[in-house]
């Protein structure tokens, strides 16, 4: 049995980074994209939490600086989705649909 | 936390704050008292900054996040003054937008108050809260006209490809902080130069995925697929203000991030092929944005493109550098506040109500208003770079800057070439458009002929940009060393 160490946290912090961008990529539900756009920010504060956990001891930065970033992340996610879900209903209000296909009106 | 460096900041977040106070209690007739209040208030602050500014020192606060030196002053001096400016042209628009009244020009100061924050950016921390400030602001701002379809899909395609490119921006912060173990751009460069980067690779690719994010601001090709829906979409004053302000912020972080952090010098370590990355980026960001603004009628959805193919102009001060590129990026910015507020300004007041701004709308503008005549052909040709506009300035500098001391790209310097000559063909089809247009040739309705009356706020915005812009070509002097002493504090 193994200890769990810095490089499972950032292996599972890339796979969820990956299936976030991929679920951005792929769905066309509006919804569904924002949800793993949270999962792309959610990967990036595994990351930096684990980094800031097994940071060796150095002259300068405190090892809490990567802790402190997730607070920031996880406030400004927190405006971001009230915003986006606002905008999304706003939408809906109007058209009836949260697909990505029908935001066709501007072409080049 | 010496709260006096921030005074500024926090001077224009309550003057929003205050704005939508003041709206709950302000009659729906006396509301552009507020849209007046704010830019009085503004210029204000933008006085006591100018009055601070003339002995520029670098400040840092205690933790090392925020820095106020000569490159801080220069972007807050140009941010407050678009935010003014926006402020007053948004005066003569606010009927159009069916809110409440007081909600644009405080989301106005918020937006503003991010750039101000982004202008002393000085750490990963502080760079990542000032992006979000003003990107959710803009998501909000963009799709304030909720009632038009546009205006909302362009505030959704805004927040989709903008929330992505943050996270991807942060997750590039995450590897840096993995191998830079701070997030301090300070710090970083110690480490940098010490030479106990241990994970190399991981801290390359944390580079390359915060610079996508940045790039993605800047609208530059690969990442500007959303500029001409959100361009085209959101109401003409947000436009204005995203062209300028949301772009600057994007090109001051990206030279705090370059020269201060990462220590990037032609000669230097080679960490990233900084050269080679941005001036591939410049010339595809320069061909893109040319291209498809050839055979653009829209206008809004025109100087979309049109900067698209600007930003990669200012990309070339970067591939430089040096000095004197990040200097050419400052005046080039500076140029280019007047001359896209003057043509937004003319756009929003001729824009019917519900319509396109076809290119259509322009026709017997000279008779119509002599002084939006005159405004808008100045500014497409200082967009597009005649002497004796401050366009013509920023561009030759930019340009000037690649090829001095050494011709290093050759091919580059060509195909920012082409890209005028392409310029010169889409603006001077607005110019035409002005003084010979026919008005929708294909309807056989008759191009209006009414004389347009203008609000006084719209007058002072025409004429300051105007005054502006030839001052600025006029009397280079002043401008150049408030450039070049603005960039010496970047450790280049």
């Amino acid at each position: 049995m193994t200890d769990v160490g810095l490089e499972h946290y950032l292996v599972v912090s890339a796979a969820l980074f990956c299936l976030g961008l991929l679920g951005v990529v792929i769905r066309r539900n509006l919804i569904v994209m924002y949800m793993s756009l949270e999962l792309m920010l959610n990967a990036a504060n595994l990351a930096l939490v684990s980094f800031s956990h097994h940071q060796p001891p150095s002259p300068h930065g405190s090892p809490l600086d990567g802790q402190i970033m997730v607070f920031f992340i996880i406030t400004v996610a927190a405006a971001e989705v009230a915003v986006g879900l606002a905008l999304i209903v706003a939408l809906y209000r109007k058209r009836q649909t949260t697909d990505v296909a029908d935001l066709t009106s501007m072409k080049l | 936390m010496n709260l006096s460096l921030i005074s500024l900041e926090i001077g224009v977040a309550l003057l929003g704050v205050l704005v939508l106070l003041a709206g709950l209690w302000t009659p729906p007739h006396r509301r552009s008292a507020l849209g007046f209040c704010t830019a009085l208030g503004l210029t204000v602050l933008l006085a006591l900054l100018v009055k601070q500014g003339m002995a520029i020192e670098t400040l840092t606060d205690s933790s090392g996040g925020f820095v106020r030196d000569g490159l801080a002053v220069f972007f807050k001096a140009l941010f407050l003054l678009a935010g003014i400016l926006v402020t007053l042209l948004t005066m003569g628009f606010a009927n159009r937008l069916r809110t409440g009244g007081a909600e644009v020009y405080a989301l106005n100061c918020f937006a503003l108050c991010g750039m101000l924050f982004a202008a002393s950016a000085n750490s990963f921390v502080m760079l990542f809260v000032a992006i979000e400030l003003i990107t959710i602001t803009f998501y909000v701002l963009t799709s304030l006209q909720s009632h038009r379809l546009r205006s909302l899909e362009a505030g959704i395609k805004y927040l989709i490809l903008g929330a992505a490119a943050s996270a991807v921006m942060v997750f590039g912060i995450a590897l840096i902080y993995g191998s830079a173990h701070t997030l301090q751009f300070n710090l970083i460069a110690d480490g940098l130069a010490a030479g106990h980067m241990k994970q190399l690779l991981l801290f390359q690719l944390g580079a390359l995925l915060l610079l996508a994010g940045l790039a993605f601001k800047i609208a530059a090709v690969p990442f500007q697929i959303w500029a001409p829906d959100v361009y085209q979409g959101a109401p003409a004053p947000v436009t204005a203000f995203l062209a300028i302000g949301s772009k600057a912020a994007g090109f001051v972080l990206l030279l705090r991030v370059l020269y201060t952090a990462f220590q990037v010098q032609p000669d230097g370590p080679r960490l990233l092929e900084p050269t080679a990355m941005f001036s591939v980026m410049a010339a595809a960001t320069i061909i893109f944005g040319s291209l498809c603004a050839l055979r653009q009628r829209n206008l809004k959805r025109l100087l979309g493109y049109a900067s698209i193919a600007s930003a990669g102009y200012v990309l070339l001060g970067i591939v430089a550098l040096n000095e004197r590129g990040a200097a050419a990026v400052l005046v080039y910015l500076a140029g280019y506040l007047f001359a896209v507020i003057a043509a937004f300004t003319v756009i929003s007041i001729l824009t019917p109500e519900d319509e396109d701004e076809d290119l259509s709308i322009l026709a017997n503008l000279h008779k119509r208003s002599p002084l939006m005549a005159l405004t808008l052909t100045l500014a497409v040709a200082s967009l597009a770079g005649i002497p004796p506009l401050a366009g013509f300035l920023g561009k030759f500098l930019l340009l000037r800057a690649v090829i001095e001391p050494a011709a290093t790209f050759p091919w580059l310097v060509a195909v920012a070439l082409l890209g005028v000559v392409a310029s010169l063909y889409y603006y001077f089809g607005i110019i035409r458009e002005i003084f010979w247009g026919t008005g929708q040739w294909w309807t056989e309705k008759a191009p209006e002929t009414a004389a347009i009356k203008l609000a006084d706020s719209q007058v002072v915005v025409l004429v300051v940009c105007v005054l502006g812009m030839l001052a600025v070509g006029l009397y280079p002097q002043p401008i150049l060393e408030i450039a070049n002493a603005a960039v010496q504090g970047l450790g280049l």
